[in-house]
């Protein structure tokens, strides 16, 4: 019985042996270089293989018309709005007086509000033409063929029985190793790199496979790095390819520990999104970071909140206005893999890490874009006067290149509709618009109606 | 996974009731939850959240026309304090436009009801008329925004479009005659010309029956 149990024994340290040497071998090391294996690549093609085979089992029988109408529907909507401006709608016979189908135009507008907006839209997750086998992606589910449904059950005990409880354990490795680094106390050069490391061994231990372009516009020492926002994990992968310091919001949870933990290797900038001066501090601690050239790049999401990928929002004119090089970066992730928008309202800290930790993979493409400054319109030289670009405009300007390099949208909302209501000034401009229409030049007291 | 894509009775009902077609009242639904946050029912603050909705100067008016119990074809009067997603369907038929196969009959019921919707958005004393004062509200509304324009301003024209109304709908009157208010037979002759069918109406896209999981 001994003998059995010592060779129970041996052989579990032979196991637990043979593990550490393939973490070390095919994980960990890779990391540390920066090298590619090539194992997520061929994992990948797997798993596009297979999401093909899923697509060409639904469209069976289904007409090509079909398919094509589904996907105006659901990049466009459910309604297509009326685009005639409001001048050509409410003026009709005449022009300066009050019409009783004014009010007309008006309700219609408001119904088309309420069947939908483009704002709210953004908020919620991105509806995907196929079906990527994920249920979370898929609002109702029909039966299609029993061959999909083996596959999506097979699909399922992957996911949950094989490749959730893999991550979490290369993740548990992965920290304890890391732990063992000298940290903290040793800077510079080598703690830059033991931080680099650890990202991309995060990024490794999600299945995620980053493809980065246009290294050479990498932001350098005393720049600002923008970018456009849709979960934590933008930070993970920007941070496995260069140093930077955050700009963030105080969370609490499970995300508070990690940002704990952060803010022990180098100097983070960390507010509270409601507080009126900590905004100011925050603006003031950014323009002494940039001052000083030797401190590493400041990463900021000027959105200020996670969108879901399909669009870039308003970008804050806050981090345009400090002045300095801003370097962006556009960040697409491929819906097809999972999908790795954070919709906080709805999802915690957990259930996010646990729909990542069981998605196939994270696939996104990290494009640097070339610096860019404020332009310089006017140059007075006798009152040594320069007149630089409104930092709205700047902002407007960045973001028009971040979306056209990842391919979104751009709305001229803010991203802080998830949370606040609309200004009271917005409001206000239909109603001013109207009047000219009606009243002309301010003439009025003929009261016409047509 | 779930059963095969039948259509259940509710919804063929609703179908038929309101006009829209079975893809178009799943999409409505998925707003609606939206809307509503996933719950039953919808209330007036639930309209708040949508950024488009708040620049319309008749916001007021629209929100207040979806609780009203006399849009939601219920015989009773007054203000509904929540709706479900059978009174929010019926709402937006009103905005239905018109269909290819329609005889006169059933245009006319349509424009009539049309008609009747914005009747009850003038009419927010619910008496069945528009005074002078319901009218004054509705321009003063549509132009407020405006800070050069002056409250005078805003009723004379509301009242200049009165008497216009009188007019068309009493012929003369004598110097004692009082006009009481616009009422529903009135507010039809008044609208005799305009073509209210393809202007008020949105254009719900409309999709085939598709076996996918989208």
């Amino acid at each position: 019985m001994e003998e059995s149990r010592e060779g129970h024994g041996l052989t579990e340290d032979k196991i637990l042996s043979i593990w550490m040497i393939l973490f070390v071998a095919l994980v960990l090391l890779p990391s540390i270089f920066r090298v590619s294996l090539g194992i997520s690549h061929f994992y990948m093609k797997i798993v596009i293989k297979m999401l093909e085979w899923a697509t060409l089992q639904i469209e069976e029988g289904v007409k090509k018309q079909k398919a094509m109408a589904l996907e105006n529907l659901i990049s466009t909507g459910i309604i297509q709005r009326d685009k005639t401006p409001m001048e050509k709608e409410v003026v009709g016979q005449c022009r300066g007086c009050f019409s009783l189908a004014d009010v007309m135009y008006f309700s219609k507008k408001g119904c088309e509000a309420v069947a939908e907006d483009e704002v709210t839209r953004r908020f919620s997750s991105e509806e995907l033409l196929s079906w990527n086998l994920l249920s979370r992606t898929n609002a109702n589910l029909h039966h299609v063929s029993w061959k999909l449904a083996a596959v999506w059950v097979i699909g399922i005990l992957i996911r949950y029985c094989l490749l959730l409880p893999f991550r979490i354990l290369l993740l548990m490795l992965a920290t304890t190793i890391v732990g063992q680094f000298p940290n903290g106390r040793v800077k510079g050069w080598l703690s830059n790199q033991v931080q680099m490391i650890c990202a991309t061994l995060g990024i490794r231990c999600l299945s995620g496979l980053v493809h980065f372009h246009n290294r050479e516009n990498k932001p350098q020492e005393g720049g600002i790095c923008v970018a456009n926002h849709t979960s934590p994990l933008d930070v993970l992968i920007l941070a496995s390819d260069g140093c930077y310091s955050l700009v963030g919001q105080v969370h609490g949870g499970l995300m508070g520990l990690i940002q704990k933990f952060c803010m022990q290797t180098s100097q983070h900038v960390l507010f509270e999104r409601s507080e009126m001066k900590d905004r100011h501090l925050v603006r003031k601690k950014i323009r002494e970071h940039i001052a000083d050239k030797a401190k590493l790049p400041i990463l900021i999401f000027p959105e200020g909140t996670c969108i879901n990928n399909t669009s870039v929002m308003m970008f804050k004119k806050g981090s345009f206005e400090v002045g300095g090089t801003i370097h962006p970066v556009a960040i697409k992730y491929d819906p097809r893999f999972g999908d790795a928008f954070w919709n906080s309202t709805k999802h915690s800290m957990m259930t996010y890490a646990f729909n990542v930790l069981t998605s196939w993979a994270i696939v996104c493409n990290v494009w640097y874009l070339p610096p860019m400054v404020k332009e310089v319109l006017t140059l007075l030289y006798v009152l040594k006067v320069l007149e630089e670009e409104d930092a709205v405009h700047f902002a407007d300007r960045v973001k028009a290149v971040i979306a056209a390099r990842a391919g979104m949208s751009v709305l001229p909302w803010d991203g802080g509709l998830k949370r606040k209501k609309v200004k009271e000034s917005f409001k206000e401009e239909q109603q001013k618009k109207y009047c000219q229409i009606v009243i002309e030049n301010g003439s009025v007291g003929n009261g016409n109606v047509c | 996974m779930g059963s095969a894509h039948s259509v259940p009775a509710e919804m063929r009902e609703l179908a038929d009731r309101t006009g829209f077609t079975s893809e178009q009242i799943e999409h409505l639904h998925r707003r609606f939850k939206q809307l509503s946050q996933d719950q039953l029912t919808i209330r007036k603050e639930n309209f708040d959240s949508i950024p488009d909705l708040e620049f319309n100067p008749i916001r007021g008016k629209i929100v207040h026309a979806f609780f009203d119990k006399r849009n939601l074809r219920q015989e009773s009067d007054g203000l509904a304090d929540e709706i479900n997603f059978e009174d929010f369907l019926t709402i937006m038929s009103y905005f239905r436009p018109i269909e290819m196969n329609m005889d006169e009959e059933q245009l006319d019921r349509f424009r009539k009801e049309k008609l009747k919707f914005l009747f009850h958005m003038y009419d927010s004393d619910h008496d069945g008329k528009i005074t002078l004062q319901e009218y004054r509200n509705v321009v003063e509304e549509l132009l407020s925004g405006n800070p050069h324009l002056e409250k005078e301003s805003a009723r004379s024209i509301a009242d200049g479009a009165m008497m216009e109304a009188a007019s068309i709908c009493v012929g003369q009157m004598g110097p004692d005659q009082v006009y009481e208010g616009i009422t529903f037979e009135d507010f039809l002759k008044m609208w005799q010309g305009i073509d209210i069918e393809t202007k008020m109406h949105v254009r719900f896209l409309n999709v085939d029956t598709i076996a996918h999981c989208y």
